[in-house]
């Protein structure tokens, strides 16, 4: 029964929902592209910002595709990806049994990970995370980044590819 | 295998063949520890909460700005332009000095703000300041203009030459090329002429030519005689008094055989160039040629 108003992003209502299911991955998003928390805090507010202006023009379908591209063109110009400083969930109380050694050479791993991570190009980067961490799926990260599902299936083979070849030292 | 076999891998689209394959190749181990110390990444904290409240203060802000004052944005701006320009220009016009100029043989008399009258004789520019009149009585001169000043403050006649001061008189100034005479006719005059000052009572003239101080005779005139529509001189080189003559009857003077720094002593009408032209020739026994607009005055052969 109320399909019929719930139809307008101008609704209070809808504009919270868009903005709870959405605004964590434009963050994440456009912290993986460019290692910049104050850049990715900036480009959320930005695009429901302008979201908001436009709500009598874009509908609910289009405001997921609406922000991502607002967020997108914020840093059209900016080159530089700053290091992408990425945490841990904190296993210490799954791996209380591991052996210190295990733990240590863990931790190395990880390291390695980070620094392999951080010298991808960055729109791998940007796939390989978002597919991670977010759980985005092909079809989702391709819809962002305006490109082919084969072309995000090609970023991300070549992003474990090189991932591994710089952590195994190849 | 397949292309992007590692992408069908994640997203476990292999096929059962490939996947056994996959398993027996030795890069399997590090693509499988690299997704397992990848799925314990984390992104930046993120909270949302406070983001969305910002962006509510955002949307509040734009909103009072967006639906109140667009429409009179370009108002505004427009308004703003037209407010400047009407400003702008009514202080410029208002800075700007008043000027009266005269052309050859024209008289102008002027009418200074506090009733002062100034007369300009013909080739002469003044100008003042009505803004600021109030505040100081300065005009500047270029040429010549007698002066009937009204009591009251400082009354400054500025010239290239020098400068009159005057609190209420009657004077003239002339300022012509190498030529500076000031004649008090009423009051007291005090002219500052290369930084030194002379008081000029009345009847008495200061005049210097070519930037030398010449004693003048005293005048029993109560105006200049030029107000009258006739020139006077009393041992005034010739050359000035042709220049004059130029002037007053917008004639170019050309001289042939002559000594124009003799000095002239007499007067010419103004108004009637053939009586001027005897008047000025006779004394200084010289002859003239009138052809249209010119005349040639050349010396007399003793023949």
């Amino acid at each position: 029964m109320n399909i019929e108003t719930q139809n307008n992003v101008c609704e209070e209502s809808i504009f919270s929902t868009i903005f709870k299911t959405n605004s964590k991955t434009v963050f994440n998003y456009i912290y993986y592209k460019f290692g910049n928390e104050e850049k990715a805090h900036d480009a959320v507010q930005e695009a429901f910002v302008k979201l908001w202006e436009n709500c009598a023009k874009v509908s609910p379908e289009k405001a997921k595709a609406f922000v991502y591209k607002v967020a997108n063109n914020l840093y059209l110009n900016v080159i530089k990806a700053e290091k992408v400083r990425l945490k841990y969930a904190d296993k210490s109380l799954k791996s209380t049994n591991e052996t210190p050694e295990f733990l240590m050479e863990e931790d190395e791993f990880r390291g390695k990970l980070e620094n392999a991570l951080d010298s991808l190009p960055e729109n791998q980067r940007t796939t390989f995370l978002l597919n991670r961490i977010d759980g985005k799926k092909y079809k989702e990260i391709a819809e962002m980044e305006g490109v082919s599902v084969k072309a995000i299936e090609k970023r991300m083979h070549l992003a474990l590819k090189s991932l591994r070849a710089q952590i195994d030292g190849i | 295998m397949q292309e992007n076999y590692l992408a069908k891998w994640l997203n476990n689209e292999l096929s059962e063949v490939e996947l056994a394959e996959f398993k027996k190749s030795e890069e399997y181990a590090s693509y499988q520890r690299i997704l397992d110390a990848s799925n314990d990444l984390e992104a930046p904290e993120f909270n949302e909460d406070e983001v969305l409240m910002a962006v509510n203060n955002r949307r509040t802000l734009q909103q009072t700005k967006v639906v109140q004052l667009n429409p009179f944005k370009k108002f505004m701006k427009v308004a703003a332009v037209a407010a400047f320009l009407v400003i702008g220009s009514y202080f410029y016009i208002n800075t700007l000095d008043e000027k009266v100029t005269t052309q050859y043989a024209e008289n102008r008399e002027v009418v200074l703000p506090d009733n002062s009258e100034v007369i300009l004789n013909a080739d002469s520019q003044l100008s003042y300041s009505e803004k600021k009149w109030d505040e100081q009585r300065n005009v500047k001169l270029r040429g010549e203009a007698f002066f009937k000043v009204a009591k009251g403050k400082r009354f400054i006649v500025a010239t290239d030459a020098g400068s009159v001061a005057v609190l209420g008189t009657q004077f003239n100034v002339e300022n012509r090329e190498g030529f500076f005479e000031v004649t008090c006719f009423e009051g007291l005059v005090s002219v500052t002429f290369e930084g030194k000052e002379t008081k000029l009572p009345a009847g008495s003239s200061f005049m210097a030519i070519n930037g030398q101080i010449v004693e003048s005779q005293i005048t029993k005139a109560e105006e200049p005689s030029w107000i009258h529509s006739e020139s006077s001189f009393k041992s005034i080189p010739l050359k000035y008094v042709l220049q004059e003559f130029e002037r007053q009857h917008n004639l170019r003077v050309e001289t042939e055989y002559i000594d124009t720094e003799q000095l002239y002593t007499g007067s010419f009408s103004n108004t009637d160039t053939n009586l001027a032209l005897k008047s000025i020739s006779m004394p200084s026994q010289i002859k003239f040629k009138l052809e249209g607009d010119k005349v040639l005055f050349y010396a007399q052969k003793a023949e």
